[in-house]
C-alpha cells in the first residue's frame, strides 16, 4: 500500500502532496433496556488527498473508491490552483519519518466472536437493570475497532499505523413519576478486548446513582467555592483551556494572539497543564499525528504561566514555533486540524489530598463526573454527573443538575489548590470541532479547587 | 446495485431491505477573510437489513464494488444474535410517490467559481475592522435508492447547500462570536444572503456594549437559535423510541393538552426547498406530515418500522439510516406553527421577516429580562427530563422595552415542559435554522443566575 501511495504522490504535479488511506474494521453491540439493538461488524475504507502549490491554497479530496486515487490527486491539484493566495501557506519543517507503528492490540478484537461481545455487554447492561425497579431504561453499547492508517507525503514520510480502540458505555435512566435522572459510565481506551473486562460494579454504581438522584434536590444556582473531582477537572482543562491553546484559534487573528501571548499569567503558581499524545495506552494516544509528525508531551501552562500551544505544521510555521503532533482528523473523510490528545492538569504536591482542599470550605459544591462540556472561546460550560454540597468542611447531601458556567480567565485564576491524586480519565467520549466528531481524546487531573465558580440552576 | 442485492437476498433470507446512497460534496473555506481551501468528497455506500428466522440483522459497506453475498452473510451473522422482531416491510405503494422537488439544477450545476464568488461576496459584506470573518460554502449532490424484498422501491436525487458565516471580535479578554447559516436545497437568492448579512450585523452591533446581567425569575425571549435548549427535550420525548422505553415524560399523553394551546409542531418531509425533504423514507415508507403537537395537545409520536411494529402502530415515515448500523428514528423538517399561523410567516423563505430587529417584536413590554440567542452546552445533561441549565453564549439584556447590551457570565435555567405551558408572546421573526422552522418565543419565569 505504501508503494501504491508513493507512486501516486510521485505522479502528483503539486508542490506538496500527502495521501492518507484508512481501512477500519469495527464491531458494535448495543442494548436498549433488555433488548439488543444491534450486533454488527463493519468495514470502512477510503482515502484522503491534500495538496499545496506555491501561491495557492489547499486542494482536498476524500473518497471511498481507492481505484480513483490517481484521479483524486489531479482533482486536488486543480482545486488548489483555483485558490489564489497573496500570502503563501508554509509548513513548518519536520523530519520525514519512515516507520511502522503498531500499537499493542491487547487482545485483538478482530479475533473475538461477536457473540462474546454481546455477552459482555449483556452482563454490564444487566448490572444496571438489576439495581432497582426505578431503572426504567438503559442504553449500553460496546464498540471496538482496529484501524490501519497509511500516510505518505512528497517530503518522504511513509508511515503505517495500527490503531486499536475499544469503548464500553452505559446510561441508566431512573424514573419515578415525572422525575427522570440518569447515570453514565464509559470506558474508552486505545487497547483491546482484555482491557474492558470486569467492570460490572462500575455499571451498578452509576445505575444506583441515577436512582439516588431521583430524590436529590437541584443545586441552588449561584457562586460557590467548588471542588472538581478528577474526572470533571480533566474535562474542565480540556474545555476551558485546551481549546484556546489550539493554535488555529490564534494563528491568523492578531487580537487572539495578543490574548494568548506566551508568558501571560493564566493562573496561580500551583497550576501546571499540558497535552501528551505520547502517553501510553490512553484514548488520545497516537505515535504520529495525521500529518506524520511524532506526538509529544507539550507543556501549556507552567506555574501559572502560558508556555505553549498545540500546533499543526501550518500553524507552527505561521507562528514561528515547532509542530507538536496535534494535527488530527477523525477519518479519511476530513482534513487534519489542530486537536488535543490527552490533556492534563499536573498533580500538586504529593501528599496533598481531597481533605486538604475541603477543610476550610463552609458552603460549597463538590462537582463530580462529567456528562459533557462545551467551550465558546472565553466562556465554557460543563455539566457534572452529580454533585454534593459541601457544608462546614464536609461532603454533605447529594444534589443534581450541577452545571458550571464560567469565564476561562477568571476561573483558571481562581484555582487555588490542587491535590496530588492525579488519575487519567478513561472515558469513551469524544471531542467535536469543525464538524469532526467524535475524536478520541482523554484528560487527566487530580482533585482541583476553584475559590469561586458560577453554578447554574434555580435561584 | 440494490436490485442485485435484493435479488440475492430473496434466495438467502426471509426478507430484506436496503439503502444505497452516493454523495458528492464540494466545499470552499475562507479563513480570516481569505480563501484558504477547496475540497471535494465522494462517498458511496450500501446498507442492508435482513430478517432471518424472525431475527433482524444489519450490515453496511463503503467498498467500491460490494459483494452482495458477503454483505448478506455479514447481515445474517448479525441476525443470529439479533432480537425477534415482527417486522413487515412496506409493499410497493399503489400510487406514485408524493411529488416533492429535492433536486435543484442551479445547486447541482454551480461551479467551483460560483461557490467561491458566493463566499467572497459574504466576506466583503461582513468585513469590519477588528473582526475576523470565516465563511464556508458547502454544496452536496446526492442520489438515494431504497428497496425491499416486498417489492417497494424508491429513488430520488437531492441537492443541498449550506453557507455559513461567523464573525469573531476579540477586544482584550472579551471574545464575541456571531454566527449564521443559510441552508437550502436551492441556491440562496440575493435576498437570502442580504438577510444573512443583516442577521449577523444586527446581533453584532447590539453586542458591542457589555452590560451587567439581571438575575432572578425573568421573562426571556428565546430566538429561533436560542430555542434549541427548549426544543431538544420535546424532540427526544416525542420519539416513539423513548416512549417504548418508558423514558419519555410524554408517554401516555396522546390527546392531552400539555402545552400552550397556540402551540403546534409538525414534522413535514414534504416542505419544498428543504434539504431534509424526501418523497420516501429510508425504509420505503412514503413521506407524509405528522402532527407532533396539535394546539397544545400531544398528537403523534414518530416511529420507524421497528419501533412501530413493537408499539403496534404504523411507521410515520421517520426511518433514517446511514451506511453502517441499523435504521433509527429521525426527524425531517420540524416546524413550529404558532397561533393562527399569521405570525409564523411563509415557510418557504429562509426568514419570514428581515432579521433587522432583535427579539422578533417581543420586547416592548419587558421591564427587565433577556434575549437568549445562544446557550453553551445544549444537549448535555439530562435532556429528556426537560430541565436545562446553561451559561449564555450570546444574550442581550432588555430593560424597559429596549435592548441595552450584551450580557456575559450569566446562566439560564428552567424546564422546557413547564415553560411551554404558557407562551408569553410569539415573534414575527420565524425562520429556518437547519431543519427547524420557528419564530422567537417569549417565555416567562426563566431562572437567570449571574456571578
Amino acid at each position: 500500500m505504501k508503494d501504491r501511495l508513493a507512486t501516486a504522490v510521485k505522479q502528483s504535479r503539486a508542490d506538496y502532496t500527502e495521501i492518507r488511506v484508512e481501512r477500519t474494521w469495527s464491531s458494535a453491540v448495543a442494548f436498549r433496556g433488555r433488548r439488543l439493538e444491534t450486533a454488527t461488524v463493519s468495514e470502512d475504507q477510503g482515502g484522503f488527498v491534500r495538496v499545496l502549490n506555491r501561491g495557492c491554497g489547499w486542494g482536498i479530496a476524500s473518497f471511498t473508491s481507492l481505484d480513483a486515487l490517481p484521479a483524486m490527486v489531479s482533482r486536488a491539484n486543480e482545486l488548489s490552483r483555483a485558490v489564489l493566495l497573496e500570502e503563501p501557506i508554509r509548513l513548518a519543517d519536520t523530519a520525514p519519518v519512515v516507520a511502522d507503528a503498531k500499537l499493542d492490540l491487547d487482545g485483538d478484537v478482530r479475533g473475538i466472536a461477536l457473540g462474546d461481545k454481546k455477552k459482555l455487554l449483556e452482563a454490564y447492561n444487566g448490572a444496571m437493570l438489576a439495581v432497582s425497579k426505578s431503572i426504567v431504561d438503559t442504553q449500553a453499547s460496546y464498540r471496538d475497532e482496529v484501524s490501519e492508517v497509511w500516510y505518505v507525503n512528497s517530503e518522504g514520510a511513509a508511515l503505517y499505523q495500527l490503531r486499536p480502540e475499544v469503548v464500553v458505555s452505559g446510561t441508566a435512566i431512573g424514573r419515578r413519576n415525572g422525575t427522570i435522572e440518569k447515570g453514565l459510565e464509559s470506558i474508552g481506551l486505545r487497547k483491546g478486548w482484555r482491557s474492558v473486562q470486569g467492570f460490572e460494579e462500575r455499571f451498578r454504581v452509576v445505575a444506583q446513582r441515577a436512582v439516588d438522584l431521583l430524590d436529590a434536590p437541584r443545586v441552588r444556582g449561584g457562586a460557590y467555592p467548588v471542588i472538581l473531582d478528577n474526572e470533571l477537572a480533566g474535562v474542565f482543562i480540556h474545555e476551558a483551556f485546551g481549546h484556546l491553546s489550539e493554535a488555529d484559534f490564534v494563528y491568523e487573528n492578531p487580537q487572539a494572539r495578543e490574548m494568548m501571548t506566551l508568558g501571560r499569567r493564566f493562573g496561580k503558581p500551583v497550576l501546571n497543564a499540558g497535552d501528551n499524545g505520547a502517553a501510553a495506552g490512553l484514548r488520545g494516544t497516537l505515535p504520529f499525528d495525521d500529518e506524520g509528525t511524532p506526538t509529544q508531551d507539550t507543556p501549556l501552562i507552567r506555574e501559572g504561566i502560558l508556555v505553549g500551544r498545540l500546533h499543526s505544521r501550518e500553524t507552527a510555521a505561521k507562528l514561528g514555533e515547532r509542530p507538536t503532533g496535534n494535527a488530527r482528523a477523525i477519518s479519511f473523510r476530513h482534513p487534519p486540524i489542530v486537536r488535543m490528545t490527552n490533556t492534563y492538569i499536573a498533580p500538586g504536591k504529593a501528599g496533598v489530598g481531597f481533605n486538604d482542599l475541603i477543610r476550610d470550605i463552609k458552603l460549597g459544591v463538590y462537582a463530580c463526573g462529567a456528562f459533557g462540556g462545551q467551550t465558546m472561546l472565553e466562556n465554557f460550560s460543563f455539566t457534572a454527573g452529580w454533585g454534593h454540597m459541601i457544608r462546614d468542611g464536609q461532603v454533605a447531601e447529594l444534589v443534581k443538575d450541577v452545571v458550571l458556567a464560567g469565564n476561562l480567565f477568571q476561573t483558571l485564576d481562581r484555582i487555588d489548590h490542587i491535590a496530588g491524586d492525579f488519575t487519567w480519565n478513561q472515558m469513551g467520549g469524544g471531542c467535536g470541532k469543525g464538524g469532526q466528531f467524535p475524536l478520541p481524546v482523554t484528560e487527566g487531573a487530580p482533585h482541583v479547587r476553584i475559590e469561586e465558580a458560577l453554578i447554574g440552576g434555580d435561584v | 446495485m440494490i436490485d442485485r442485492l435484493l435479488e440475492t437476498a430473496r434466495r438467502k433470507v426471509d426478507g430484506a431491505d436496503a439503502l444505497w446512497r452516493r454523495e458528492e460534496q464540494t466545499a470552499v473555506a475562507f479563513e480570516s477573510g481569505r480563501l484558504k481551501a477547496a475540497g471535494i468528497s465522494e462517498e458511496a455506500g450500501l446498507n442492508v437489513r435482513v430478517l432471518s428466522k424472525g431475527r433482524m440483522g444489519v450490515a453496511g459497506t463503503t467498498a467500491a464494488q460490494p459483494d452482495p453475498e458477503a454483505l448478506l452473510e455479514r447481515a445474517r451473522a448479525s441476525a443470529e444474535l439479533g432480537e425477534v422482531v415482527d417486522l413487515a416491510f412496506p409493499k410497493a405503494a399503489p400510487a406514485s410517490l408524493p411529488p416533492i422537488p429535492t433536486y435543484f439544477n442551479r445547486t447541482a450545476n454551480a461551479s467551483l467559481d460560483d461557490l467561491i464568488a458566493l463566499g467572497r461576496m459574504l466576506v466583503e459584506r461582513l468585513a469590519r475592522p477588528d473582526c475576523q470573518i470565516n465563511v464556508s460554502v458547502e454544496r452536496e449532490v446526492d442520489e438515494t435508492a431504497v428497496g425491499n424484498t416486498a417489492g417497494a422501491r424508491g429513488e430520488y436525487r437531492g441537492t443541498g447547500i449550506a453557507v455559513t458565516a461567523d464573525v469573531t471580535r476579540i477586544a482584550g479578554d472579551d471574545v464575541l462570536m456571531v454566527y449564521d447559516q443559510y441552508v437550502g436545497a436551492d441556491m440562496p437568492t440575493d435576498a437570502d444572503l442580504e438577510a444573512l448579512v443583516r442577521s449577523i450585523e444586527t446581533r453584532l452591533s447590539a453586542a458591542l456594549t457589555v452590560v451587567t446581567p439581571p438575575d432572578g425569575s425573568l421573562p426571556v425571549v428565546f430566538t429561533p437559535a436560542g430555542l434549541a435548549a427548549v426544543v431538544l427535550p420535546l424532540e427526544q420525548a416525542l420519539s416513539g423510541k423513548t416512549v417504548l422505553q418508558g423514558s419519555s415524560p410524554l408517554a401516555g399523553k396522546v390527546g392531552a393538552v400539555m402545552f400552550d394551546e397556540r402551540l403546534s409542531i409538525i414534522d413535514d418531509p414534504l416542505t419544498p426547498g428543504r434539504p431534509a425533504s424526501r418523497p420516501i423514507d429510508d425504509e420505503c415508507v412514503p413521506s407524509r406530515a405528522t402532527g407532533l403537537v396539535e394546539r397544545g395537545a400531544i398528537g403523534r409520536f414518530v416511529y420507524d418500522l421497528e419501533t412501530a411494529a413493537r408499539a403496534k402502530t404504523q411507521s410515520t415515515g421517520n426511518g433514517r439510516r446511514g451506511i453502517f448500523g441499523k435504521p433509527h428514528i429521525g426527524y425531517t423538517n420540524v416546524l413550529f406553527r404558532i397561533g393562527d399561523g399569521a405570525h409564523s410567516g411563509h415557510v418557504g423563505a429562509q426568514y419570514a421577516a428581515p432579521p433587522s430587529i432583535l427579539g422578533g417584536g417581543l420586547i416592548a413590554d419587558i421591564d427587565d429580562g433577556l434575549i437568549v440567542d445562544d446557550l453553551i452546552g445544549v444537549g448535555q445533561g439530562n435532556v429528556i427530563s426537560g430541565a436545562f441549565s446553561h451559561p449564555v453564549g450570546l444574550a442581550y439584556r432588555v430593560q424597559r422595552g429596549e435592548v441595552t447590551g450584551r450580557v456575559k457570565d450569566a446562566a439560564v435555567a428552567g424546564n422546557a415542559y413547564d415553560l411551554l405551558k404558557r407562551i408569553g408572546g410569539v415573534g414575527t421573526d420565524g425562520r429556518w435554522l437547519g431543519s427547524r422552522w420557528s419564530p422567537s418565543l417569549l417565555l416567562e419565569g426563566v431562572s437567570v443566575a449571574r456571578r
